[in-house]
């Protein structure tokens, strides 16, 4: 965990952490602090995630009616709040993992293009 | 959705959580627990960031600074509670005046009725083009409605009403009741359901069918005190036992009726189920109807025009000559003429929340001065544009909300106080006229509107311009030639010359009231007594019997104690007989020559104070003889016979030839001319008009007048006794004096118009000199450091008087001219509404300017002595 490490990471796209969000939750609840530990994990590292961005993020969320949120107790006995996709947040993680693809997809051919004529 | 934000508190502990699940994990990673939570905070990132954007994306944000500005704007109003209670008062004026008459424009022109989708229905009239003021013809003989009703192609469903007059033999005697006859479909037609009981339905017309009848609600709670039980029981009316079979809501009116009795129709005519074939009655119906879906009102319009043209032929004589056929909704018909009233006080209360607002907006504008530097302040240390405006419009909206609460006391109040002064007739008896919840809504609406009104212009101002110089010095030296000032005086010129628009209406009401007043009736209604008399069913029917009942019944009348005449009668004044066409031998003439006639005792002249111009009266042998002798009026004798005497001649009224029991081709030979008497409506020229021996014919309800030395009211029960003492069958309806028919026919209407527009213009007189009272008085404050300078350099008490008293006055005068400009223009749209009066007219004009110039002065003069007795050391010190 160094600092040169942390400087090489990828600053997040606007608008692509709700997606990582929502598409965490697809394997069931999890709180806040397990949510940025599976981001984390499953990139690799890659992506900057500070923790502090989840939480107003999971608010709007909450707010639009992707996400459900109750207090529970975490596997090692702790109080948190844990947050789960609702039928809405399922169609909406669908359309934006499409967009996403589509973009990244166009994105790529542009990209590829120009690295076979150089 | 509002209330699903969460609490910052709760918020606050998901992060403490997710820091502590954080710690734990890093430690069981093999950090001390120092090193894990400092680690966890890093990774975090800002705590106290992510706490500000939760709460700037929440609502609570939202919430708290409108608390805020709520909190504070209660503050700043209760620090100056003078400014504050004018305030509320006046817009609590202005709100409470709009509610009233909105509630009454609410309740009868959009929705007077009860009955199930009433805009739907619809009548319809046969317009004489030849008499393009009149409305038209609305009831149809049996025959037409029925064709009608089987030939058309555009309606739905048509419903037929005739008047019935029934005669209810109960335990109290004989009472006459206000019936209606309705076609069998009427009911399912008006879709009101009954509270107990059931509708006259289709079965209940066949001629087999049992009798049956519906009862209004009010006679229901009134003679029944609302027992269930009179429900299926068996009641006698017009002699026919009818099984009561329902009773509507109190709301239904329909046809101002006490019973509803089932009508049977046929080719041959109109029969009310149960009553005797042989009583049927050459009836005429009412029609409603209902288009069929799809159809515009000029395709129904056209298709009846078809029908009426083709049934013309059949029935000549109730067709003129060039007509066509109208239609019309329902509501137009019956709210009719008081419609035009309605708008001319829609109009005044408009202007009336107007004045109260530009008043409103001129002490806030005033206060808002004062509080520049408070403001600059506050925009100085990061306090944003929109925000200051927010809360500036905030204070509005509290002093809205309190005038809007207090206005509809006012309202409510005020809605009893209108009741009182209604013209009797003017509104639908079926309207319901309430603080309800559209009323309650509009002033909402109501209240946003006046907020904006008198809360944005002094709010931008307020936050307007820049900052620096503002700071320096706020508050002082503003004078009246400053962009605030201009705007200040703009709206006191802007008032006065609403309330001068206001004063005026007001004022030509008054005089045209006068007018009608002071109408000469050419009879002298004091004193007079009038009962409408109603017999069973062919009792009194030949002239002969008639003539033996009221031979019994006028000396008996004479001998009660306090009777100085009393004379039978047909019409009632001050309504008029019947009218008919005339036909004078030797006279030619290519327009129909109408008058009325009234068949009466040789009392009536005596009775009703009219005088003998000419000739003689009626005498006692001529109507104890029948003899065929009239009287006219000198309206008859001009119109008929110009300048030849009339004396000797003789004349014929056309209708008796068609009435029963009546002398046909019957000509009068004519002994006397008496004085006009004005009938009900008193601004028409008096109709031509023939006095008969009543004993000639015995058609027509016949009514007694009975002159008395006092009070006429109490004398009612005696003079009952008397007709009872002759018929105990007879019933007596429509009793009063002809005083107060005239109080309530003629004279309420105007008066309606003159009390409400006065209220109003008052109200606006008020506001008028509170709002330059309260400009002149602030910027006389504001000029005390000027004044004293003027009067240390040697000005004297009485040229500061003058300075301060002619700049009010200035603004007064420039109201003046500007709504005496408006005046020309407005008051023409009043012009239906007035008679005996020009609308513009220049005495009301010139005097209504008096009035505002000199409640200009006074609201001016108080200020001015102020400004007169500053004291020249003190003003200076004052910096």
């Amino acid at each position: 965990m160094s600092t040169q490490k942390e400087k090489d990471r990828l600053e997040l796209l606007q608008g692509t952490l709700d997606l990582l969000i929502l598409r965490t939750l697809i394997f069931g609840p999890q709180h806040g602090q397990g949510i940025g530990r599976t981001i984390q994990r499953t990139t690799g590292d890659e992506l900057l995630v500070e923790h502090g961005a989840l939480y107003p993020a999971l608010q709007r969320l909450e707010e639009r009616g992707w996400v459900a949120a109750e207090w529970g107790t975490s596997a090692n006995n702790r109080k948190a709040r844990f947050y789960k996709l609702t039928p809405a947040g399922r169609k909406q993680l669908v359309r934006e993992t499409t967009k996403w693809r589509r973009l990244a997809a166009a994105i790529g051919r542009v990209l590829g293009t120009e690295a076979g004529e150089g | 959705m509002f209330w699903r934000k969460r609490k910052p508190s709760n918020f606050a502990a998901e992060l403490d959580a997710h820091l502590e699940l954080e710690t734990g994990r890093l430690k069981e990673q093999g950090l001390s627990g120092e090193e894990a939570r400092m680690a966890a905070l890093r990774a975090f990132g800002n705590v106290t960031r992510a706490e500000e954007r939760f709460y700037e994306e929440g609502r609570w944000m939202w919430w708290d600074h409108l608390m805020q500005d709520l909190r504070f704007g209660l503050r700043i109003l209760r620090k100056n509670p003078g400014l504050t209670a004018v305030a509320v008062l006046t817009l609590a004026l202005g709100i409470g005046a709009t509610d009233v008459i909105f509630s009454v424009v609410d309740n009868t022109l959009l929705r007077p009725f009860p009955y199930r989708d009433a805009d739907g229905i619809s009548i319809f009239r046969i317009h004489d083009l030849d008499q393009a003021t009149q409305s038209g013809r609305l009831q149809l003989s049996v025959p037409e409605f029925l064709d009608f009703r089987e030939q058309n192609h555009v309606f739905a469903d048509m419903t037929g009403t005739g008047p019935a007059n029934v005669l209810y033999t109960g335990a109290g005697g004989t009472q006459e009741l206000q019936g209606a006859a309705v076609t069998t479909n009427t009911f399912q037609f008006l879709g009101v359901p009954p509270v107990l009981g059931r509708w006259i339905a289709t079965g209940d017309g066949a001629p087999d069918a049992p009798p049956v009848f519906m009862m209004n609600y009010r006679m229901w709670q009134e003679q029944f005190h609302g027992d269930r039980n009179i429900l299926g029981t068996v009641f006698n009316l017009n002699g026919v036992p009818r099984t009561l079979v329902g009773i509507m809501p109190p709301r239904f009116q329909y046809f101002g009726a006490d019973v509803w009795l089932p009508l049977g129709l046929s080719g041959s005519g109109a029969v009310v189920t149960g009553e005797p074939v042989a009583d049927r009655r050459r009836m005429y119906l009412i029609p409603e109807e209902r288009r069929k879906a799809g159809i515009s009102p000029e395709t129904v319009a056209s298709d009846l025009n078809v029908i009426a043209q083709r049934i013309s032929k059949l029935y000549p004589k109730d067709y003129p000559k060039h007509f066509n056929v109208k239609t019309d909704a329902l509501a137009s018909d019956v709210v009719g003429d008081f419609k035009g009233m309605l708008y001319v006080l829609l109009a005044a209360v408009a202007m009336l929340l107007l004045i109260a607002c530009s008043n409103v907006a001129n002490l806030l504008l005033a206060r808002a001065s004062s509080r520049e530097k408070e403001i600059a302040v506050r925009a100085s240390i990061g306090a944003s544009h929109g925000r200051l405006l927010r809360q500036l419009l905030v204070e509005s909206f509290v002093l809205a909300a309190a005038g809007s609460f207090l206005g509809c006391l006012f309202a409510y109040a005020g809605l009893k106080a209108l009741m009182a002064v209604l013209p009797q007739g003017a509104l639908p008896s079926e309207a319901v006229i309430e603080m309800n919840s559209p009323v309650l809504l509009f002033t909402v609406a109501v209240t946003m509107l006046t907020t904006l009104l008198c809360g944005l212009a002094p709010a931008l101002h307020a936050v307007g311009g820049e900052l620096h110089p503002r700071l320096k010095d706020a508050g002082r030296g503003v004078n009246s030639g400053s962009r605030p000032g201009r705007f200040r005086s703009g709206l006191v010129v802007g008032e006065v010359a609403l309330s001068i628009v206001l004063l005026a209406g007001a004022g030509l009401m008054m005089r045209s009231f006068f007018a009608i007043e002071h109408v000469d009736l050419g009879f002298n209604p004091q004193h007079i007594l009038a009962v409408r008399l109603a017999f069973p069913e062919g009792h009194y029917s030949t002239p002969e019997q008639n003539k033996l009942f009221f031979q019994q019944v006028l000396p008996r009348l004479s001998a009660v104690p306090g009777v100085v005449a009393a004379a039978v009668t047909v019409g009632l004044p001050p309504f008029g007989g019947p009218q008919s066409e005339v036909t004078v031998p030797g006279k030619t003439h290519s327009e129909r020559w109408n008058a009325l006639f009234e068949p009466c005792s040789e009392g009536w002249f005596r009775t009703m104070g009219i005088p003998l111009v000419r000739g003689r009266l009626l005498s006692e042998t001529d109507v104890d003889s029948a003899r065929q002798a009239a009287v006219i009026n000198q309206a008859l004798a001009r119109r008929f016979f110009g300048q030849e005497d009339p004396i000797g001649q003789k004349i014929k009224f056309n209708a008796l030839d068609q009435a029963p029991e009546a002398p046909h081709d019957a000509y009068f030979e004519i002994v006397g001319i008496v004085a006009d008497t004005k009938k009900e409506d008193l601004q028409q020229p008096t109709m031509p008009e023939g006095f008969i021996p009543y004993t000639v014919a015995s058609f027509g309800r016949r009514s007694l007048l009975v002159r008395t030395s006092g009070n006429p009211d109490p004398m009612l029960k005696s003079i009952s006794r008397a007709v009872w003492a002759v018929d105990p069958d007879a019933a007596l309806t429509r009793s009063g004096s002809i005083q107060t028919f005239l109080q309530d026919f003629v004279y309420a209407g105007p008066r309606f118009g003159l009390v409400v527009l006065g209220v109003f213009a008052a109200i606006g007189l008020l506001l008028v000199v509170i709002g330059v009272f309260s400009v002149m008085a602030y910027s006389v404050s504001l000029q005390t450091h000027e004044i004293g300078i003027r009067m240390a350099l040697g000005a004297r008490r009485s040229g500061v008087l003058g300075m301060v008293l002619a700049r009010g006055l200035r603004l007064v005068a420039l109201g003046i001219v500007i709504g005496e400009i408006a005046n020309l223009g407005l008051t023409r749209l009043l012009a239906s509404q007035i008679w005996g009066v020009s609308a513009r007219d220049p005495l009301t004009f010139a005097s209504m300017a008096m009035v505002i110039a000199i409640a200009g002065t006074l609201a001016c003069v108080v200020p001015a002595r102020k400004a007169s007795r500053v004291d020249p050391m003190v003003a200076l010190r004052y910096e």
